[in-house]
C-alpha cells in the first residue's frame, strides 16, 4: 500500500472516530447517569441533522452552517431535556425501569422518525457544508469539512468535559450520577440534573447529525446506523471514565476505515461487532472500563 | 416552653408492603443533643431515611420547626394497583424540601460519590447552601474540625479511608448549615484509635450548638456525647432516658432484652 493512500485511510478513520465519539459520549452520560440505554439516540442524530438541513435552506452558506448547527444543538437539547419526563422519569421507580426505558425510547425512535419523514419526506438530502476544497497531507488529498468535523467533535468534547469537572451544575451531575441518594440529600433537584444528562446527549447527537449530514446523504432513519456504531463503541470502550468511549471511538473508527479498504464496505459492521464480542469475552467491563461505571 | 425543633408524631414507614416501624413519637427541642440506639435491624435507619425525605412515610406527621415537610393522608388509601401511581402521585415528602429546611441527613456508610475528589465534593456542598448566612464561617468550622481534609483534597473518595470518607459525609452535612444534624451510626466499621478520634469532632460539633441527633451502637460513645437518649427496638421508640439516669452499657441491654442471667 502506498503510503499516502495509508495516511488517506488513517485520516478519514480518524475523522470517523470523532463523529462516533461525539455520539458515544452522548449515549455513556445516559448510561452513567441515568442507568438506562437510550435507543432514541440515533433518532436525536437524525433530527438534528433535519433540523440543521432546515435552518441552512433559509440561511445558506458558510454562516448558514454554523448558525444551522448551533440552532439544531439548542433545539436538540430542549427536546432532550424534555423528554427525561415522559420516557424515563414516570418509571424510575418501577423494578423495571431498564427494560420499560428500552421500550419507551424505541417508541420515542420510531415517533421521531415518522415525524422527520411527515415533515421532511422520505427523499435524500445533503446540508451544505462551511467549508469545501482539499488540501494535501502526506500526500493525501484530505477534505477540509472532514477536519472541521474532527476539530469540532474534539473541541465539543473538551467543553463538556470542562463543563462536567469544572462547573458547578456539571459537578452536580456526576454526583448525582454516582450516589443519587446522597445527591437528593444534598438538596439537589436529581430530576433536573437527570434531564439536562439528556439534553445533553441529544445535543451531542444534534452536532454530530449535523456534520454526518454535510459530509454524507441523510435520510429519515439514517440515525439507526449510527447508533449502532456509538453502542459497540460504549461496550467495545466501557464507561469507566468520561474519556474511555472517546478512546474506543477513534481506535474503532481507524479499524473501520481499515477494513473497509481491505474487506470491502459491507464486512466492516462485521469486523466491529466481532471486535466486540471478543473484547466482552477477554473483558466483559470494556477496554477502558472498570467494574464502577461512572460519569 | 420553646416549640420543638422535630416533632414526629405517630409515624410509620418502611419498604411496601414491609412495614418496618410504627408510630414512632419523638420531640427535638433545638438546643439539645440526642442519641437513638437500637439493635441492628430494628428499622433506625428506615426512619431516618423517610425523615429525611429518601422514603415516603406511611402514616403520621413529621414537624420540622413549625414546618410539615410530608403531606396529608396516609399511604394506603393512596395505592392504586391498576394506575402508574408514581405517575399521578404527588409525593408525599420531598429530600429538597427536608434539606431547605435544615434537616440535614448524614447516611450510615456513606460512599458518597467515589469518583469525585474532596475538593470538589466540598465545593459542591458549599455552593448548593451559597447565598445563605454563615457559609463562610461555616467553612472554616469544618477545615478546623477535620484538617485531615485538607491535605486530601486532591484525592478521589474512593481512595480515602473509612474514617476520612466519614469526616466528608458529617463536613458535607455540615456545609449545608443544618438546624439539625443527623448522624447515622457515623463510627460504624472503624478501628477503636479513629472511633475515638471521630466521636471527638462529634463532640466539638455539639459544643460549636449545632443540635445533633446521634444513632450508634456504642453507647459509651452515645451517652457521653448527648443530653438525652432514646431507645429504639422492633420498630418503635421504647424509652426515653434523660442525662441524669444515663445507664451503663449493661445496665441498656438488660433493660432491652431482659437481664438474661
Amino acid at each position: 500500500m502506498a503510503f499516502d493512500t495509508f495516511v488517506f485511510i488513517l485520516v478519514s478513520g480518524i475523522v470517523l472516530g470523532g463523529l462516533y465519539a461525539l455520539m458515544a459520549v452522548g449515549l455513556a452520560v445516559v448510561w452513567t447517569t441515568l442507568d438506562v440505554f437510550n435507543f432514541a439516540h440515533g433518532a436525536f442524530v437524525a433530527l438534528g441533522a433535519y433540523v440543521a438541513w432546515q435552518v441552512t435552506q433559509f440561511a445558506p452558506g458558510p454562516q448558514g452552517f454554523v448558525f444551522a448547527t448551533l440552532a439544531a444543538t439548542i433545539f436538540m437539547f430542549v427536546v432532550g431535556f424534555l423528554l427525561h419526563f415522559c420516557l424515563i422519569k414516570p418509571f424510575e421507580r418501577s423494578p423495571n425501569i431498564v427494560l420499560l426505558a428500552v421500550i419507551t425510547t424505541l417508541a420515542a425512535s420510531s415517533i421521531m422518525e415518522s415525524s422527520i419523514q411527515l415533515i421532511w419526506g422520505p427523499r435524500e438530502k445533503q446540508i451544505e457544508a462551511a467549508v469545501s476544497g482539499r488540501f494535501e497531507f502526506f500526500g493525501a488529498g484530505i477534505g477540509a469539512n472532514d477536519l472541521l468535523a474532527l476539530v469540532v467533535a474534539l473541541a465539543a468534547l473538551a467543553g463538556l468535559a470542562l463543563f462536567l469537572r469544572r462547573t458547578s451544575t456539571g459537578r452536580a451531575m456526576r454526583a448525582a450520577a454516582q450516589n443519587r441518594e446522597a445527591a437528593e440529600l444534598m438538596g439537589f433537584n436529581v430530576a433536573i440534573l437527570f434531564a439536562v444528562a439528556l439534553g445533553i446527549a441529544a445535543a451531542t447527537a444534534a452536532l454530530a447529525g449535523a456534520f454526518i449530514g454535510s459530509l454524507r446523504f441523510i435520510n429519515p432513519t439514517f440515525g439507526a446506523d449510527p447508533l449502532m456504531k456509538a453502542l459497540v463503541v460504549v461496550i467495545f470502550g466501557g464507561v469507566a471514565n468520561f474519556t474511555s468511549p472517546i478512546y474506543a471511538a477513534f481506535i474503532l473508527g481507524i479499524i473501520e476505515s481499515f477494513s473497509i479498504y481491505y474487506l470491502g464496505l459491507y464486512w466492516a459492521p462485521a469486523v466491529l461487532f466481532a471486535l466486540m464480542i471478543a473484547v466482552l469475552i477477554v473483558k466483559p467491563e470494556g477496554l477502558f472500563g472498570n467494574r464502577q461505571k461512572t460519569l | 416552653m420553646s416549640a420543638a425543633l422535630l416533632q414526629l408524631s405517630g409515624l410509620s414507614g418502611g419498604y411496601p408492603p414491609v412495614s418496618v416501624f410504627r408510630n414512632v413519637n419523638l420531640t427535638i427541642t433545638g438546643t439539645e443533643a440526642i442519641g437513638l440506639f437500637g439493635p441492628n435491624g430494628h428499622g433506625k435507619t428506615t426512619l431516618l431515611k423517610t425523615v429525611a425525605g429518601l422514603l415516603d412515610p406511611w402514616q403520621g406527621e413529621i414537624l420540622f420547626a413549625g414546618q410539615r415537610l410530608n403531606s396529608e393522608g396516609s399511604m394506603r388509601a393512596r395505592i392504586s394497583r391498576h394506575l402508574n401511581y408514581d405517575l399521578f402521585r404527588r409525593r408525599k415528602i420531598r429530600a429538597r424540601d427536608v434539606v431547605r429546611a435544615g434537616l440535614i441527613y448524614v447516611m450510615q456508610g456513606n460512599l458518597l460519590f467515589p469518583e469525585m475528589t474532596v475538593g470538589e465534593v466540598l465545593d459542591i456542598a458549599q455552593r448548593a447552601a451559597s447565598g445563605r448566612q454563615g457559609v463562610g464561617e461555616m467553612r472554616d468550622t469544618v477545615h478546623d474540625l477535620f484538617p485531615r481534609l485538607r491535605e486530601r483534597w486532591q484525592s478521589k473518595i474512593r481512595f480515602l479511608s473509612g474514617g476520612e470518607r466519614q469526616m466528608v459525609s458529617i463536613a458535607v452535612g455540615l456545609l449545608a448549615l443544618p438546624r439539625l444534624l443527623i448522624l447515622d451510626e457515623p463510627t460504624l466499621g472503624l478501628s477503636p484509635k479513629l472511633r475515638l478520634e471521630l466521636a471527638e469532632s462529634i463532640a466539638r460539633i455539639r459544643d460549636t450548638k449545632v443540635p445533633l441527633l446521634v444513632v450508634d451502637q456504642n453507647v459509651e460513645f452515645l451517652t457521653d456525647l448527648v443530653d438525652r437518649l432514646y431507645l429504639f427496638d422492633h420498630g418503635t421508640v421504647t424509652a426515653e432516658i434523660d442525662k441524669a439516669h444515663m445507664p451503663s452499657h449493661d445496665e441498656i441491654l438488660a433493660m432491652m432484652f431482659g437481664s438474661g442471667q
